[in-house]
């Protein structure tokens, strides 16, 4: 059992306890805590993350990522589980930070 | 026949070669002329890529201008699951399928972009409509295929979907078949992918026992967000594919190159006796005609070239990115929208080689005068639209898909999108934008949605194919 702690833009905080062999985003729904996600098997990066501290390792392919996105610290967090105590930026508009507009 | 009834054996088919009676209208003719007025539209609303949290569901919004509920969203029916992104949804049978006695179009399929899960809703009653059955995403891995996106009815007691990825969200992708009587699914469609390994939309003229399919990207590349890198890099589509309908096998590829960069929707005139159509080039921002010569090889050329604009505060110029066309069901107008410009124009097509532009509206979008209809600020600009059975009703969203409207209108996310209409004027060539029309999907009980597809009880001019 790890603790992850969540910590949305608008300054909301919330914190989990993730089992072994558990999905962030498992926990989270959980517990109700509305992070957003998709298709649950690491394509869409709907539920894209940043971890900020700790140890998340990717249980399954995370395909919605691009390397310069896994090296920034982004992680899918529907087939991410923690391997100690994390702290974790969450919410939409995480993902948005994955592309930017190209033109703007 | 009421807007608002399925469509069924009720109706008398005046077309010689019909021996039995079933769902839709013999001729596109009759659905403009002998379907009244459009009273509930069923429109796609999504919550993924926000922070709420709930499920997508169907809108149920009230068109009949004679009830006190007129321009309101009536009812909703959620989804069991979150992280669906619906996304298009189709009929179980429409006019393709009138050679079908027994058959009533009283069910919507309704695929998840995201999640892979397809739901099947007895739409029997508009206005209270009910989940029957979910095929879970598992089931669909099992085929190797993801994203599920245009659905058909089609004749033989089908049901075909485009599936845009394999089972890992990556290319190929291909086309799912369910069975009509009770949706269970048949396996993939076609017998010879031959070299399409991109899919999207699709659009099928069962007289001239041809199929044509349209390219966006695999999955993986395109649910994100979209990355120019992507582009330079050949992993968005550029092509459309030729089909044997009845083989169900590849025929042909048309490579638009530079000129079609990301052809999304394809529309084919609704006249079953036709063999060319449209289709949208969203990233090049052009409409392109196709067309088969008499020996049976398909040609394509560009009809409608959208220039990029300038934006003082941006880098680069910006193209119009043709996100939906529509044809009107006599086949003399185009539709389509500019999501990034904010315009959605009206084109005569009359000649169908050489579109006029006869009138356009902007709303919303990077350059539009409109920013806000009744005191509401427009969020996004025009994407999907639908058009009335008569062709003077226009009707659109404004969201695009979720990660793509967090890059490029960000509002959309934080506060959802809206649902806007026209009156058009057939006769005299031009549209009016209706301002006491607005469905605000951010007041949406539990929270904001996201608007997408639009739907009539009774058929409308993207879900009805003629034999």
């Amino acid at each position: 059992m790890h603790r992850v702690t969540l910590e949305w833009r608008d300054g909301r905080e919330a914190t989990v306890e993730v089992a072994e062999g558990e999905t962030v985003i498992d926990a989270t729904e959980r517990d109700g805590l509305g992070v957003p996600y998709g298709c649950l098997h690491g394509a869409c990066a709907t539920c894209t993350g940043r971890l900020l501290d700790g140890d998340l390792v990717h249980v399954e392919r995370a395909n919605g990522l691009k390397p310069r996105h896994r090296q920034a610290g982004y992680v899918l967090l529907c087939i991410a589980e923690p391997r100690s105590d994390c702290r974790i930026e969450v919410g939409a508009e995480v993902q948005a930070d994955l592309v930017p507009n190209p033109w703007k | 026949m009421s807007t608002d009834e399925p469509s069924s054996t009720a109706e008398k088919h005046g077309h010689e070669h019909h021996e039995v009676e079933g769902p839709g209208y013999p001729t596109p003719a009759a659905m403009r002329t002998e379907s009244e007025r459009e009273k509930t539209a069923f429109v796609i609303a999504l919550r993924v890529g926000m922070d709420v949290d709930g499920s997508d569901f169907i809108g149920v919004v009230d068109l009949d201008p004679e009830s006190d509920t007129y321009s309101e969203l009536v009812d909703t029916v959620e989804m069991p699951n979150k992280g669906d992104e619906l996304h298009h949804f189709g009929w179980n049978s429409c006019s393709s399928s009138c050679h079908t006695e027994g058959l009533m179009r009283d069910h919507l399929i309704v695929p998840g972009q995201r999640s892979s899960r397809i739901h099947i809703l007895d739409a029997e009653d508009p206005r209270n409509m009910e989940i029957e059955k979910v095929i879970e995403p598992e089931e669909i891995f099992e085929y190797d295929l993801s994203a599920p996106h245009t659905v058909h009815c089609v004749p033989g007691g089908k049901v075909v979907i485009s599936m845009l990825g394999d089972a890992n969200g990556e290319l190929p992708g291909g086309f799912l078949q369910l069975d009509q009587s009770d949706f269970s699914i048949d396996g993939h469609w076609e017998a010879d992918r031959g070299d399409m390994e991109m899919n999207y939309d699709y659009w099928y003229q069962p007289r001239h026992n041809v199929m044509i399919s349209t390219e966006w990207a695999a999955p993986k590349t395109y649910y994100p967000g979209f990355d120019l890198d992507d582009v330079e890099e050949g992993k968005y589509g550029d092509s459309i594919h030729i089909w044997d309908w009845e083989n169900k096998e590849h025929q042909q590829t048309l490579n638009f190159g530079e000129e079609g960069q990301i052809p999304l929707e394809i529309r084919m005139p609704h006249d079953p006796e036709e063999t060319q159509g449209y289709v949208g080039a969203a990233l090049s921002s052009n409409i392109l005609r196709f067309w088969e010569e008499s020996d049976g090889v398909w040609e394509w050329e560009k009809v409608i070239d959208v220039e990029s604009r300038e934006h003082p505060d941006w880098d680069m110029p910006v193209p119009g990115l043709v996100t939906d066309i529509v044809l009107s069901l006599d086949d003399q107008y185009l539709f389509f929208s500019n999501w990034l410009h904010g315009d959605m124009r009206m084109y005569d097509v009359s000649d169908f080689g050489n579109p006029r532009l006869v009138d356009r509206i902007w709303t919303g979008g990077n350059f539009a005068d409109r920013q806000e209809i009744q005191g509401t600020e427009i969020r996004g600009a025009p994407q999907m639209l639908q058009l009335s059975r008569d062709g003077k009703r226009i009707y659109w969203t404004t969201s695009l898909f979720s990660s793509w409207d967090n890059q490029f209108y960000p509002e959309i996310g934080e506060k959802g999108s809206l649902m806007m209409k026209a009156d058009v004027y057939p006769d005299e060539g031009r549209m009016e934008l209706d301002e006491d029309f607005l469905v605000d999907f951010g007041d949406a009980p539990g929270g904001p949605a996201r608007a997408h597809e639009i739907r009539w009880p009774g058929g409308d001019c993207t879900s009805d194919v003629w034999q």
